[in-house]
């Protein structure tokens, strides 16, 4: 693999020591889930560490959340980024804490103005500590909640405003516009996809008729395989892919076979050039 | 800050909807839609709960246990970004209720805290082994404790039998070692009597040798000081073997 990682599990973790199934570019790991551990996952995660580039993509800063920013968290964040040599910290365009109640998941911001305002300061203060750029992630939503522009609008004056780089989740895009009835490639052309850093892929389960719901436990299915391919065609340079998986695990030959498809769309637009984080 | 009051209060209803399933006015939601977001949320929490506490959620009713952590995440506000460090805010909050669930079952605390500790132990941060000999004499020599360990004291035998069958006629006092192992990282738990206690704290705190403790022991207990060393020499070597004891001082 050249360009496509996976979303490091504990479920699989034993793999990456001992296996040799999977063969991904790069894994990529929550930092809450570990930082400040020790014992035997830290031996675990101190060994894939040395043979593969780790990236980071976070669950709790709640970027678009009322609360103040966690301080403590991002001194540890920022030594551990510096301890493992992880180029990539990207975050959610979501909030996750309110009234200083963690919720341990992604719940959507309204697209307004002010938060466009508040959600880049605080980018910018996050970038600023780390010294280094941050992606954020669109997010996908069920519903939106008290908007007063659309959604595109929003993320490109968010990402303008924080100069900061966005992680393009493609599968995201899929369920939103289905959810939302948009067009996913015109939703792309709208988006200012100059500072694209990531891309991530997963799968998701359709709830209902007009419903699906973002799980990360199923395979990618093949609409959302066309439209990465899609943006791919969009993409000024190589970037990093990551596949997804965090329930429901396969087979770990299943998995292999869905890095392998992205790596193969990845090598017909990106042929001899890799990407580099 | 930039966010404007009425932003704030959006954000706020839509975190309390999740936590409680309370509705406030929002502007502009699907609400049919709305009502998977704290299913889903929920989903987060019991599923980390189940996992970290399976010996309560097979003592409790499903019912039980559904109200409790329903009514931990709607009036607890979770302080930790961990997930994995949530559990013990739920063990934290059952200190708090007083109600007929633990008046049913008057040592859910101690089953909680036991199941928690387990956690605690195999994830807490790596600490500094000393150096020691690996040879010596477990009865004159000094031995090291591995530093990667807790004794929890307790009124109900959560560690020795099955919750289910914990009577009243169990209640008294009861001592429990928890530490990680140094090489594979595994958890493993001890039951001991007050002795013991009491002799593993002197060594870690006074390092003394085993006979030296055994003869001040023999002073505060009134106990034969051969007895006392005829008793700890297998428990001591037990330790020694599951590397508990680490080596001898050098």
């Amino acid at each position: 693999m050249s360009n496509v990682g996976i979303g490091f599990r504990k479920d699989f973790a034993e793999e990456f020591r001992n296996g040799s199934v999977l063969k991904p570019a790069f894994l990529e790991v929550a930092p809450e889930n570990w930082m400040g551990i020790g014992g035997y996952w830290k031996k675990v995660f101190k060994s894939v560490a040395e043979q593969y580039d780790v990236y980071s993509h976070g669950l709790s800063l709640s970027l678009g959340g009322p609360d103040e920013l966690d301080w403590d968290f991002l001194k540890k964040l920022k030594s551990f980024l510096k301890e493992y040599n992880i180029k990539i910290y990207s975050e959610h365009l979501s909030f996750a804490k309110c009234d200083n109640a963690h919720l341990y998941d992604l719940l959507p911001v309204p697209f307004r103005w002010d938060a466009v305002h508040h959600i880049a300061q605080r980018i910018k203060a996050v970038q600023d500590f780390l010294e280094q750029k941050i992606a954020v992630e669109i997010v996908s939503y069920y519903t939106p909640v008290a908007a007063e522009m659309s959604e595109v609008d929003f993320i490109n004056a968010v990402v303008k405003e924080a100069d900061c780089n966005l992680l393009l989740d493609v599968n995201n895009i899929y369920v939103n516009a289905f959810n939302h009835q948009y067009d996913a490639k015109q939703f792309l052309h709208h988006l200012n996809l100059d500072n694209v850093e990531y891309i991530h892929m997963a799968g998701h389960e359709k709830v209902a008729e007009d419903l699906i719901i973002d799980t990360h436990g199923e395979e990618i299915i093949e609409p959302v395989y066309e439209l990465f391919d899609y943006t791919l065609g969009l993409l000024p340079k190589p970037i990093p892919v990551l596949l997804e998986r965090d329930f429901n695990i396969p087979e770990l030959a299943e998995l292999q076979h869905e890095l392998t498809r992205l790596e193969n769309i990845c090598s017909r637009y990106w042929r001899n050039t890799y990407a580099t984080a | 800050m930039l966010l404007l009051n009425d932003t704030y209060r959006q954000q706020s209803n839509f975190a309390a909807y999740c936590r409680t399933g309370i509705y406030s006015p929002m502007t502009g939601v699907n609400e049919e839609r709305l009502a998977h977001y704290p299913r889903l949320v929920f989903n987060v929490i019991d599923d980390t709960l189940r996992s970290a506490y399976p010996l309560t959620v097979d003592l409790l009713t499903e019912e039980e246990w559904d109200t409790t952590v329903r009514s931990f995440f709607a009036t607890h506000k979770c302080s930790t970004y961990s997930v994995w460090k949530m559990p013990y805010e739920f063990y934290q909050f059952v200190l708090t209720l007083d109600n007929s669930l633990t008046e049913k079952y008057p040592f859910l605390e101690e089953l909680l805290l036991f199941e928690w500790t387990e956690i605690e132990i195999h994830m807490m941060e790596d600490e500094q082994f000393p150096e020691v000999v690996s040879e010596g004499e477990m009865a004159t020599d000094t031995p090291v404790l591995n530093p990667e360990y807790t004794i929890l004291q307790l009124h109900y035998p959560v560690h020795l039998k099955n919750p289910n069958e914990i009577a009243d006629t169990d209640k008294g006092e009861y001592f429990v070692l928890l530490f990680r192992e140094q090489e594979s990282g595994n958890v493993q738990f001890l039951d001991l009597s007050f002795y013991f206690v009491w002799l593993l704290r002197k060594m870690e705190h006074e390092q003394k040798s085993l006979f030296e403790l055994a003869e001040e022991a023999s002073d505060l207990f009134g106990v034969e000081q051969r007895f006392l060393l005829e008793k700890s020499l297998p428990f001591l070597t037990e330790l020694r073997n599951k590397n508990f004891i680490i080596g001898y001082k050098k």
